[in-house]
C-alpha cells in the first residue's frame, strides 16, 4: 500500500508540470506535484524569450514583473557578419523565467494542486504491468515514502529519467542536443531602434547551433551560444560563449552564469503508455531549430491536461486511452516540430558561405519586411530560388522522412 | 522501467564540482542512466556506467570526465 494517494501525481514543476497540474486541478481531480528542487525556478535554465503577448496570455497574465523587456524585432548575423535586419513590433519579450516559474506554480496551488519542493522521485511503482505511482525521496529530511497515482505525469525537463524508466524514451545523442552556456551582462551596447534578439550564426562561434543577445533591459542581455557537442571537436559551450563575448561586448560586467541541455531531437513516437504520459522538454517538446520550449512546453500541458480528465473521468487510464494526446500534440504543434527538426538537421550543417550567401540574399531582396514584419513564404521562395541545392534537400527530407 | 536511483557509489574524481552546476546536460546524455541530477546536483553511479565517454562532451563548461573505456 503506498503512503498516499492522488489521481495525478506530476514530476517536476516546470512550466510544463505545473500548467498540466493547474488543469487537472481545476477539474477537481487531486494533484501532487513534485519538484527535486528547493525553489521553483531556481536555479534558471533558460534564455528566456518568449513569443507574442496573446500567446503566453493563452495560460497566464504576462504582468509587468515577469517581462525583463520587449522583442521588437530580430537581427540574424551571418558569419561573415552580415545583417538581416527584421523590425517586428511585439513578436515577443524576455521574461524573469524564475517568476514566470512560480507564477504557472502559484496557479496549479490556487487550482488545487499540492506542490512539494525538495522532492525528489527516485522510481516508479508498477503494478500489474501498468505504472501505478512513484517513489519518493524527501530530500529536507532523507525521508522516503511512496505515492500512488491513477496517472503519472513525467514533466522532468532536459534532465528527465521517468520517461526513460517508463520506456519512451532514450538517451540523446551527441547531434540531438545544444549543450548551451550563457552569460546575463551588464554594460553591453544594444541596437538604438529596438529592443531586438539578435542570432548570431557561423562555426566560430556556435557550430551546429547559434549564438545569441535577448535583451533584459536598457544595456543588459542574455548572451549565449548553443552547439552540437558532436561538431565541436571538444571544445566547450562556455569557451565558444568567451570568444563570443569578447567579439560581441568586450566590456560587459558578467552577472550571471547559466549552462544547460537544450534538446534538438525529433518527436517521440509515443508520449503516453499504461498510467503514464510526459510533456514538455521531457517529451522532446520543445522546438529542435531554436530550442523554444515555453509555449510548446504550456501547449502540451493543455492537451495532456484535457486527455488526463477525460481519461480519470471514464476511468480508464490505458495506453490506449492516453495515446489520445500523442495524436492530438502530432497534429498541431508536433506537425511544425517535424519540420523544424529537418530543416535543423540541413540548416545547422552548412558551411559558413552558403549561410552567408543566404543572408545577404535576405538583406538584398526589397519586400520582405512588410509592414507587420517579416512575410514568412516570401522569405522561404527568396531563400529557395537562391540556394536550389539546399531548397531540393528540404524537399527531399519532407518527403522520405515524414 | 528498468532501473532506479538506488545503488550509489562514488567516484567523485569523475566530476568537477568547482565547475558543474547540475545543469542536466550529460544526464541527457548518459545512455545508461549512471549520471543523475538529485535535487540540485549531479549524483554519478559508477555501477551502471560503461565507460561510453559520451557524457563529457555535453557539458557545456567541462566539468565531466568520463572513465573512457580503454578496450
Amino acid at each position: 500500500m503506498p503512503d498516499e494517494r492522488f489521481d495525478v501525481v506530476i514530476i517536476g514543476a516546470g512550466p510544463a508540470g505545473s500548467r498540466t497540474a493547474a488543469v487537472a486541478a481545476a477539474n477537481g481531480f487531486s494533484v501532487l506535484v513534485l519538484e527535486k528542487r528547493e525553489r521553483i525556478g531556481y536555479p534558471v535554465r533558460c534564455a528566456e524569450a518568449v513569443g507574442p503577448r496573446i500567446d503566453v496570455e493563452r495560460f497566464l497574465e504576462l504582468e509587468d514583473r515577469l517581462i525583463s523587456s520587449p522583442v521588437n524585432g530580430a537581427i540574424v548575423f551571418a558569419p561573415d557578419g552580415t545583417k538581416f535586419k527584421a523590425k517586428m513590433p511585439g513578436v515577443g519579450f524576455v521574461i524573469d523565467r524564475e517568476l514566470f516559474d512560480q507564477s504557472l506554480a502559484d496557479i496549479a496551488g490556487k487550482n488545487g494542486a499540492v506542490v512539494r519542493t525538495s522532492s525528489q522521485v527516485m522510481g516508479l511503482i508498477e503494478e500489474d504491468g501498468r505504472i501505478a505511482g512513484v517513489k519518493v525521496k524527501d530530500l529536507e529530511n532523507d525521508t522516503d515514502y511512496t505515492v500512488g497515482a491513477r496517472i503519472v505525469v513525467g514533466a522532468d525537463g532536459i534532465e528527465a529519467i521517468s520517461p526513460r524508466w517508463a520506456g519512451l524514451r532514450r538517451a540523446f545523442g551527441l547531434d540531438e542536443i545544444f549543450s548551451c552556456a550563457e552569460f546575463t551582462v551588464e554594460g553591453i551596447e544594444l541596437e538604438p531602434d529596438g529592443p531586438f534578439i539578435e542570432f548570431h550564426l557561423g562555426r566560430r562561434f556556435a557550430p551546429g547551433g547559434y549564438a545569441w543577445v535577448f535583451p533584459k533591459g536598457p544595456s543588459s542581455a542574455n548572451v549565449g551560444v548553443g552547439v552540437k557537442p558532436s561538431m565541436t571537436n571538444g571544445k566547450k559551450a562556455i569557451d565558444f560563449l568567451g570568444d563570443f563575448l569578447e567579439h560581441r561586448c568586450p566590456g560587459a560586467r558578467v552577472k550571471r552564469t547559466i549552462v544547460g541541455g537544450c534538446g534538438a531531437a525529433r518527436e517521440l513516437q509515443s508520449l503516453a503508455t499504461d498510467g503514464f504520459l510526459v510533456v514538455g522538454e521531457a517529451a522532446n517538446h520543445n522546438n529542435p531549430f531554436s530550442g523554444g520550449g515555453i509555449i510548446n512546453a504550456l501547449e502540451a500541458a493543455d492537451i495532456a491536461g484535457g486527455v488526463i480528465c477525460e481519461a480519470l473521468g471514464k476511468n480508464d487510464t490505458s495506453a490506449g486511452r492516453l495515446s489520445v494526446y500523442t495524436k492530438k500534440w502530432k497534429k498541431s504543434v508536433g506537425r511544425n516540430n517535424t519540420l523544424f527538426y529537418h530543416a535543423a538537421e540541413i540548416f545547422y550543417r552548412l558551411e559558413d558561405a552558403e549561410m552567408d550567401r543566404m543572408i545577404r540574399r535576405l538583406t538584398s531582396t526589397p519586400g520582405i519586411i512588410g509592414e507587420k514584419g517579416v512575410k514568412p513564404l516570401k522569405m522561404l521562395l527568396v531563400l529557395g530560388a537562391g540556394n536550389p541545392k539546399i531548397m531540393f534537400k528540404v524537399i527531399g527530407a519532407l518527403i522520405k522522412k515524414r | 522501467m528498468r532501473t532506479e536511483v538506488n545503488d550509489k557509489r562514488s567516484n567523485e574524481a569523475a566530476i568537477d564540482r568547482e565547475l558543474c552546476i547540475a545543469c542536466g546536460a550529460c544526464t541527457a546524455v548518459c545512455p545508461t542512466e549512471a549520471l543523475i541530477i538529485v535535487g540540485i546536483s549531479l549524483e554519478f553511479f559508477d555501477s551502471r556506467c560503461i565507460s561510453c565517454g559520451v557524457a563529457q562532451y555535453a557539458c557545456p563548461v567541462g566539468a565531466l570526465i568520463c572513465p573512457v573505456s580503454t578496450g
